[in-house]
Formats: C-alpha cells, sequence, structure tokens
C-alpha cells in the first residue's frame, strides 16, 4: 500500500525533517515551518488564492526532475542543492534564506520548510565564464514541487544562466530562486516560465546585488493557468545595476502575474526595467511593481517601461506601478507605459506591403517582444520560445 | 484585363466629414500622371483610399483596376495585385527590422492561397543578393537591413526605404505620396532614377505621383498633370500645367473653378 502523502495544510515537523541533512538544516526547516504556521494567508490583490489553496496540496514523493540543458561551463560548480548542503556546506548555510527568507510571505515559508531540491551554482572568484549554463526544473508524477534554486556569484564572476521551468504535471509548482552576487560580478540570467497549461505556480526569485555588480534578467512567461511571481532586485552594492526585461503571453483563461520590486539601497546605483505583455482570448496579466529608492540612495538613475498588447477585446491587462523615494537625490527616475490593441496604422502599412493581417500581427508581437527575446543566450531556447508564442496568438 | 487604374465618382470620409467629393480620375498603363494641389485638398485621402486604409469610409464611386473593383478587396490583396504606396509618413515599426519586413512583404506577394508557403517564398541567397542590389544602387547603406523599420530613420531616410520597398516589389501601379519632400538634392536624383529603373523596366507600369513641387518632376517626367482641389481633381493638362502652378499658384485656378467666392 502506497503511502499516504502528508497535506500540507497540516505539516508537522516529521513529514518535513530530512535525517541525514546536517542539524543547522534541520533546525532552519523547523524555524521556517513554525513561520509559515504563523503566516496569515497573503493579500494578493489580482491572484486568485482560492488556485493555491493549500487544501488541495500534499507533498510529492516524487521530488521532480531537474536537467542541464548543456554541458556545465569549466570551473563552474553545478550540482543538486541536496547535495550542496553537505558538499558545499559552508556556502550553503551563508547564503540560503538570505535572498528569500521564510519571513516573506506563507509562501515562501512554505518552500524554505519543505524543499526537498533544486540547484546549487557557484562562480569562484574572477572566473569569467561565457557559455550559458542551461537548468530545467520538471514535475514528476506528484501532486506538488517545492523546488529551491541557490545561485552565488563571487567577486568579479561573470555567468550566463537561464533557469527553465518547463513540463506539464503538478499542477503545483513552488519556486524559490536565491541569486547572490559579489562584488563586481555580472550575471546575465534568463528565468523561463514555460510549464504546462494546467499547472498553478508560485516564485520568489530575489537577486542581491554587491558593488559595482550587474545583473542583466530576462523573464519569459509563457506557461501555466495561474501564475503569481514575486521578483526582486535589491541594488545594495554602489554602483550596482540591472537591466530588467519581461516578456509575458496570456492566452485564453490564464493568469499570470508578475509583481516586481526594485530596491536602489547603495549610492550611483541604475536600473532599466521593461516589462512587456500581450494577452488574447480571455487571457489576463498583470503587472504589480514596486520602485523604492531608499534614503542612502543617492545618485540614482531609475527607468520602468512596461507596455501591453491586447489582441482581443475580452483579454485583459493590470498594470499597477509604485514609486516611492526617500531619497532627495535622484538624478533621473522615469516611467512610461502604454496599453492597447494593435496599431491600425501598422496594420495598414504591413497590409499595404502585401502582409496579411495574420502574418502583420505575428510580427508585431515578435517584434515588440524582440528585445526580450533577443537576450535568450541559446538559439534553440529561443527557437522554442518563438513558437510557444507563435501558438498563443 | 485592364491595368488601367479607373477612378469613378469616388466619394470618402472621415467620420461624418466628407473629404473626396466625386474623384474622377484615370490613369492609363505606362504612363506618369502627377497629382498636384493646395494643403489639405485630399491627396493623401485619396491614396489612403485606393490603398483600403480603414479610417476612411468609402460613401459611393468605385476603383477599378485589373478587372476588379478594388474596393471590394482586403488591403494585402490590392498589394498582391500590383498597387503600391509609397506613404508620406512612413510608420516605424519597433523590433522588426528592415530586411524582415521586406523578406516578409515579398513573401506575402509571392504566396498563392492554399499553397504551401515553403513552396512559394524566395529563397533565402536570391533575396539576400536581391536586397543588397537595391539598396547598393538607391545609396542606402547595408547597415540599414538590420535596423528597425524606420525606426528613429531621418526623414529622408525614410523616403528612401519606401523606394528600396517599391524597388524590390516591382508594383505595376505605383503612388508616391511626396516622395520628395524631406530628401535633400543628391537624394532626389538617386530616388527619382530607382523609380525610372522601375518604369523602364515595365513598359505598362503606371504611377501616380502626389507632388507640391515642379523639381520632381524635372526628374520623374510626367504624361499627365491634374490638380485637385476641395475633394476633387479640377484640372488636367500636360507637363506644362505644372510649370504654371509652380509661376502662378493655385489662386487662379480657383477663381476658375469656384468663382472668386463672392
Ligand atoms: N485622420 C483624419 N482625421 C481628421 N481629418 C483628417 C484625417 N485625415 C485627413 N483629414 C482631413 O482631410 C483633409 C484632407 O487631408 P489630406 O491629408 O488628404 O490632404 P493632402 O492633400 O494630402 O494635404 P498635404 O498636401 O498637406 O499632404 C484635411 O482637411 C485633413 O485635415
Ligand atoms: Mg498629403
Amino acid at each position: 500500500m502506497a503511502t499516504k502523502l502528508p497535506a500540507i495544510a497540516s505539516l508537522s515537523a516529521a513529514d518535513v525533517l530530512v535525517a541525514t541533512e546536517p542539524a543547522w538544516l534541520q533546525t532552519w526547516r523547523q524555524q521556517s515551518l513554525a513561520a509559515f504556521a504563523a503566516h496569515e494567508m497573503p493579500y494578493w490583490r489580482r491572484t486568485d488564492l482560492t488556485a493555491f489553496a493549500f487544501a488541495d496540496m500534499q507533498l510529492s514523493a516524487d521530488l521532480g526532475t531537474f536537467k542541464i540543458g548543456a554541458d556545465a561551463p569549466p570551473g563552474v560548480i553545478v550540482m543538486p542543492l541536496s547535495q550542496a548542503v553537505h558538499d558545499n556546506a559552508a556556502l550553503v548555510q551563508a547564503h540560503l534564506g538570505s535572498a528569500v527568507s521564510a519571513k516573506v510571505s506563507k509562501y515562501a515559508a512554505l518552500n524554505a520548510a519543505t524543499w526537498r531540491d533544486g540547484w546549487f551554482v557557484y562562480v569562484p572568484k574572477n572566473l569569467e565564464s561565457t557559455l550559458p549554463l542551461h537548468l530545467i526544473q520538471g514535475f514528476g508524477a506528484g501532486n506538488t514541487l517545492i523546488a529551491r534554486n541557490l545561485v552565488i556569484l563571487e567577486r568579479g564572476a561573470h555567468l550566463t544562466l537561464v533557469e527553465q521551468l518547463h513540463g506539464d504535471g503538478g499542477p503545483y509548482s513552488n519556486v524559490v530562486s536565491e541569486l547572490i552576487l559579489g562584488d563586481g560580478a555580472t550575471l546575465k540570467y534568463t528565468a523561463m516560465q514555460t510549464w504546462g497549461a494546467a499547472v498553478h505556480h508560485v516564485g520568489h526569485v530575489v537577486a542581491n546585488v554587491g558593488n559595482n555588480a550587474t545583473i542583466e534578467w530576462a523573464a519569459i512567461n509563457t506557461g501555466a493557468l495561474h501564475q503569481h511571481i514575486e521578483a526582486e532586485t535589491n541594488l545594495v552594492g554602489n554602483g550596482s545595476r540591472v537591466d530588467w526585461m519581461a516578456a509575458t503571453v496570456a492566452k485564453d483563461g490564464q493568469r499570470l502575474l508578475t509583481a516586481p520590486w526594485l530596491r536602489h539601497v547603495g549610492r550611483s546605483t541604475e536600473a532599466h526595467m521593461d516589462f512587456k505583455t500581450v494577452v488574447k482570448g480571455t487571457g489576463y496579466a498583470t503587472f504589480d511593481g514596486m520602485i523604492k529608492i531608499e534614503g542612502g540612495s543617492t545618485d540614482t538613475i531609475t527607468r520602468l517601461e512596461e507596455h501591453a498588447l491586447h489582441l482581443s477585446p475580452q483579454a485583459r491587462s493590470d498594470s499597477i506601478p509604485g514609486l516611492k523615494i526617500d531619497t532627495n537625490n535622484v538624478q533621473k527616475a522615469g516611467h512610461a507605459s502604454t496599453s492597447g490593441e494593435v496599431d491600425d496604422e501598422h496594420l495598414f502599412y504591413m497590409q499595404a506591403r502585401g502582409i496579411s493581417k495574420d502574418e502583420a500581427v505575428h510580427m508585431i508581437v515578435m517584434g515588440f517582444f524582440e528585445p526580450v527575446l533577443d537576450r535568450i543566450p541559446l538559439e534553440s531556447l529561443r527557437e522554442q520560445v518563438t513558437a510557444a508564442i507563435a501558438a498563443r496568438i | 484585363m485592364s491595368s488601367e487604374l479607373v477612378i469613378k465618382d469616388l466619394h470618402a470620409s472621415i467620420g461624418d466629414k466628407e473629404i473626396l467629393k466625386g474623384v474622377n480620375l484615370t490613369v492609363k498603363p505606362g504612363t506618369i500622371h502627377a497629382i498636384m494641389g493646395p494643403n489639405g485638398s485630399g491627396k493623401s485621402t485619396l491614396s489612403n483610399t485606393i490603398m483600403g486604409h480603414p479610417s476612411y469610409t468609402v460613401t459611393s464611386g468605385e476603383v477599378w483596376y485589373k478587372g476588379q473593383n478594388i474596393l471590394e478587396l482586403d488591403v494585402d490583396q490590392r498589394a498582391k495585385l500590383g498597387l503600391f504606396l509609397a506613404f508620406q509618413y512612413p510608420v516605424s515599426i519597433p523590433g522588426v527590422t528592415v530586411a524582415n519586413f521586406l523578406r516578409a512583404a515579398v513573401n506575402g506577394h509571392r504566396s498563392v492561397e492554399g499553397k504551401d508557403p515553403r513552396e512559394t517564398q524566395i529563397p533565402m541567397a536570391q533575396f539576400r543578393k536581391d536586397i543588397r542590389e537595391k539598396m547598393a544602387a538607391l545609396g542606402v547603406d547595408e547597415a540599414f537591413a538590420r535596423r528597425y523599420l524606420n525606426d528613429g530613420f531621418s526623414g529622408g531616410e525614410k523616403k528612401r526605404i519606401e523606394i528600396l520597398q517599391m524597388s524590390m516589389l516591382k508594383p505595376s501601379m505605383a503612388i508616391m505620396d511626396e516622395t520628395d519632400s524631406g530628401l535633400d538634392i543628391d537624394a532626389l536624383k538617386v530616388v527619382s532614377q530607382g523609380v525610372n529603373t522601375l518604369v523602364q523596366a515595365n513598359a505598362e507600369m503606371g504611377v501616380l505621383v502626389i507632388t507640391h513641387y515642379q523639381r520632381l518632376l524635372n526628374y520623374i517626367k510626367p504624361d499627365v498633370v491634374s490638380v485637385m482641389m476641395e475633394g476633387r481633381i479640377v484640372r488636367e493638362g500636360g507637363p506644362e500645367l505644372a510649370l504654371t502652378l509652380e509661376e502662378r499658384g493655385y489662386d487662379f485656378i480657383r477663381e476658375e473653378v469656384f468663382g472668386n467666392g463672392n
């Protein structure tokens, strides 16, 4: 007889602890479990919480699948996080939970208490890796994937990384990625959510960026039925930078939300955000963003653009940008936002050149996303995403 | 099947404002036909209406080309029939490169309903060769092929790209709406040469040239000059009419047509 799997609504320490794990981690899990119990349900103003009800979730026996798309670049340490807690205990202990703490929310606490695996990526000091590292996470047969990734770039390290959530299964997925960038590090990061059409996905992705470090972040979201991603860039270091783009396509029935937070903490930090959304049919996408310029941040440059393209009248997109400035030393702060249908003048121009209306719409959408897709470091992945988008429009 | 463009009593409005008030005009195959007329007289409205711009409502009249009343055709069908409009104000399309746009346009022209596009598409090597040749002939730097269409292009650059498109698509009936505006003196010559090359290659080709200035007509020599005023064609003459207009302005025609206004 199969053992009954623990229901998430009533987790106990016995369900959560792994006997072979080091003591510090067991303590950490127990604290996280306590935080999970103590948290109220979150107030999610645009995500349907019933799609993420704990009553429907249980821990899975199957831990999910973790694959590397191509060979890991030389010198970069890549291993399952479950192994890294033994082999690289000091690093994991120092950084685990430093970017996404169990305090953040009930779902982050759940992840901290119950994750079973994920990726550990470590780029040693001054190693300038250029080959893309492609990490793929998928579902096993279970009902819930709870995975956790920890990416550490030491001082002066460079990495090109693609994290992809791909495949059918679930329906529940809860994935945390912590990205730690040491001083002068550069991370080119592509986060792809290409889950199957029935998945309910909660994500927390947070980057802590050191002095003069840079993250180029491209998020691509085409899959899942429900998506609630809380993403955050903390420009902690002086002279730190983020160039942050996103492409989201929501078609019939999909409800995809991204809540990006950007914090300017250090001096002379610079951020460019360009978030793009296409909605079709009854698709619904939300941009729920916040830019915060902290008191100590001076000479700050920040620019936010968000644009939504509606391919049908019932489709919906919400944009809720927020800006909070606690310093009086901002160099530049700008915001641009558009939302609307495909421009008739564009369609007319293209059709006047013999291009059919369908093809014209396709080209306009692809052109709209071009700067984001251009960031995908692997040709095969770019093709995969292009096809996924084409199938949705 | 006649490749004459015949416009019969065409009325068109924007909202409830009538702009074309009964245009009659025939452009014969193998001829260059110039239209001149004051600002706001409806020249761009006429070219947009011929091409099928969705903002203009045709309230009555017909436009015949190659045996069809083209007002019944979709915009892309009109293009495939051989019509081409060089826009007065070309739009920019971010994210779509000049090369990709042109390839889609060429393939759109070659596509056949019910046939697999892979069978009709232009081979990549041939396309590259074509575009290189045409760019060289029009003095367009090859770097433009990789730029987003008209995105940040200067006024003159946009006009050159319009004619580049025309050279690639080889229409049998081209409408050029103030292609000369924004072109410097050298560009005007190069672009005119481009147009003349197309005309020489196709004895059946008709061209409708809209312009405010006689100067363009020194390079692209019209067979017929028509004058448009207040939504109608009010005069038709030979090339000398353009010279007269340059000298005297429109007032004398206005007086002849509408009286002296009292
Ligand atoms: N989209 C529009 N909305 C409102 N009015 C319009 C629109 N398009 C054209 N019109 C009006 O129709 C009239 C004719 O405009 P049109 O652009 O056809 O003139 P034109 O002869 O091309 O002028 P120009 O020589 O300045 O290019 C003008 O009064 C113009 O304001
Ligand atoms: Mg005009």
